[in-house]
């Protein structure tokens, strides 16, 4: 079989920091990046508020040519001294696997007598869900996950990296990054649709931690449609299955789900774990065409372009995203408003219930506009 | 389970590395041993004489080509079934032939068991170790025995004692010095003399034969070609001593002051 060998000219997710990533959800405590110290800067300092510490061994020049497996033996005794680690990590960069160093190496010369997965990464990774995967196989081999649930992640892995090139940000050799259209016109057409006793569904189709900000969306116009008196015109689905998934993950779908709780949220449909949003799409259809088929619009948020578009198409579409370069393909899809919460991301590492979104906020202020104004009417 | 040889061959570039290799190879698969060859120079000619002066297509070519690559397309059948592999590489002077090897290695073992069933695997490796890639077939290849070819010239010894102190260094045994003669005086007490300030010991003396050159212009190993040659018989004898050694040990490496002693 031939690749697909259409070259894409935007910069996109490093396989290094989906390693990363992955190691916080197996709850390393310390990961140890072996490689530049800029590697990786900006999202080992987000980790670090997830409560992973990330270190570096900031090989320079020299390290680059006379290598750096002293400097990593040290790194890895000074790190189980320094922070306790139950578990840790080493993480390969460009520089240290071009150069050959042994990772495996220094973790036996270190000796340290607490489980130390090895990932042997890099970013020249065309997906970088390889990442995840190397992660996750490495995992494995020290006994931090199962066999099964190495199979279970792969699959969902496959199916995330074949919609991210089907609609996603690798379905186009250039797609240039866009905000999306006008929040408060959004807001504005979704408080008029409520107002109108239109039928809507709100589907959260989230990735795992970016839950905590798109939970708020789903809030906000639960609270829109309880003010308007329209809250049974309203159908919430959501991916919070607390049930599988890495011990983190799940915590997540637990903390997501007590802050519904908290505000009197109807679940109508929990459509699977934090971590499925890749394949939810054939379920969601499934509902709609059983269930909800005459429904007049939907709010689709997270990973919306994993909802197929053609069990849609007789509504009026809103998607939210967090991925900037993900409006073109969204609008490429039939839909009609599409918003973008931007950096949505680093606000919701090291936090533990619902934050509030920008677009939740908006809606918020548009609900409390018309109430005024309908306070004004009758006085 | 060290019935299995996984070995490498090092010495300076040109002493006749891929030769005696391919020698060694079509030895032992005579002696009924599944033999599997390695070749991990960018030049990619350490099985040609195996194959009867045919190049194959090797693991980095194909990965280039970004094809989904099977056991089949890079293990081809040589000598007496002698399994040959072609790492291959980059032009000289560009790219990096040491993360070459690194990700063929990789590959090999990904996509094929075959090595599984061997009784030796050998590698044949570029001259010198010159940086971390070069390592892979003893880390990521599990090399368990290291030989030296080295000659009695003073740069092949100077080559092969830096090679041992690499050894002892990523703590690998050598398991043995193989001269391959050029015909300088005293080369046998040379090299014998080297093998044993390095606690190890000089496994064969391969004189040097026309006989050799002549088959290998033809594509082939002496063994193949003119199996009834003295010369074959040194290299049947020499993969006798490999298959049957159990002795190994890490090298000393000489200092150079002692080097220089040794060829005075």
């Amino acid at each position: 079989m031939e690749k697909d060998k259409t070259a894409i000219i935007h910069p996109r997710p490093s396989s290094i920091v989906a390693s990363l990533y992955t190691l916080r959800d197996l709850d390393i405590d310390v990961a140890i990046l072996h490689g530049p110290a800029g590697c990786s800067f900006k999202h080992a300092r987000l980790l670090e508020e997830d409560g992973m510490h990330v270190l570096t061994t900031a090989l320079d020049e020299n390290g680059f040519v006379f290598g750096g497996h002293d400097e990593l033996v040290d790194l890895i005794k000074k790190a189980a001294d320094q922070f306790n680690p139950k578990k840790m990590a080493i993480v390969g960069t460009c520089v240290s696997m071009i150069i050959g160093e042994e990772l495996h190496d220094a973790v036996i010369e270190a000796d340290i007598d607490i489980p130390v997965v090895e990932v042997e990464v890099h970013a020249g990774y065309r997906d970088n869900t390889k990442g995840v995967l190397l992660a996750l196989k490495s995992a494995l081999n020290v006994g931090i996950i199962t066999e099964a649930e190495l199979k279970r992640q792969t699959h969902l892995l496959n199916s995330a990296t074949e919609i991210e090139k089907k609609h996603g940000a690798a379905s186009k050799a250039y797609l240039a990054p866009s905000r999306g259209d006008l929040k408060y016109k959004v807001a504005k057409r979704i408080y008029e649709l409520l107002s109108n006793n239109k039928k809507g569904l709100i589907i959260m189709n989230v990735k795992k931690e970016t839950g905590y900000m798109f939970a708020d969306i789903l809030l906000a116009i639960n609270q829109a449609a309880e003010q308007l008196s329209v809250l049974e015109n309203i159908i919430n689905f959501a991916n919070i299955d607390d049930s599988v998934g890495l011990p983190r993950v799940r915590q997540h779908a637990k903390n997501i789900q007590k802050g519904f709780f908290e505000h009197n949220i109807k679940l109508n449909e929990n459509i699977g774990g934090l971590d499925e949003y890749a394949i939810n799409g054939d379920k969601v259809k499934k509902l709609i065409e059983n269930k909800y088929s005459d429904f007049d619009f939907a709010i689709i948020v997270g990973v919306p372009h994993a909802i197929p578009n053609d069990i849609t198409s007789s509504m009026e579409i809103f998607s939210v995203t967090n991925g900037p370069r993900q409006v073109l393909p969204l609008k490429e899809m039939g839909h009609e408003h599409v918003i973008v919460e931007i950096d949505l991301h680093p606000k919701t590492l090291g936090v533990s219930s619902i934050v509030e979104s920008e677009f939740g906020a908006t809606l918020r202020e548009v609900t409390k506009d018309h109430k005024m104004e309908k306070c004004l009417e009758l006085n | 389970m060290q019935d299995k040889k996984i070995i490498a061959i090092y010495g300076k570039g040109g002493i006749g590395k891929s030769s005696t290799a391919s020698n060694i190879a079509a030895a032992c698969a005579d002696e009924g041993y599944k033999v599997m060859i390695i070749g991990c120079d960018p030049k990619s000619d350490s099985s040609i004489n195996l194959l009867g002066g045919k190049r194959i297509p090797t693991i980095l070519g194909l990965l280039k080509e970004e094809k989904d690559i099977e056991e089949k397309d890079i293990v081809f059948n040589g000598y007496n079934g002698v399994k040959c592999v072609e790492v291959g590489g980059p032009e000289p002077g560009i790219g990096c032939a040491g993360r070459g090897i690194i990700v063929a290695i990789q590959k090999l073992k990904e996509v094929s068991k075959v090595h599984k069933d061997m009784d030796l695997i050998i590698y044949d490796v570029p001259g010198d170790i010159v940086c971390g890639g070069f390592v892979a077939p003893i880390k990521k290849g599990f090399v368990n025995e290291a030989y030296v070819l080295t000659s009695g010239e003073y740069m092949p010894l100077y080559a092969a004692n830096n090679i041992c102190r690499g050894l002892s260094k990523i703590n690998t045994e050598l398991s043995g010095v193989i001269c391959n003669s050029r015909s300088v005086t005293r080369e046998k007490e040379i090299v014998n003399k080297f093998a044993t300030q390095l606690k190890s010991e000089m496994l064969a003396f391969i004189p040097k034969e026309q006989l050799v050159q002549d088959c290998e212009r033809d594509g082939f190993s002496v063994i193949e070609k003119e199996p009834r040659s003295q010369i074959a018989a040194i290299y049947r004898e020499l993969g006798n001593k490999i298959m049957s050694t159990k002795k190994s040990s890490i090298p000393v490496a000489l200092e150079d002051e002692e080097l220089r002693e040794l060829i005075r």
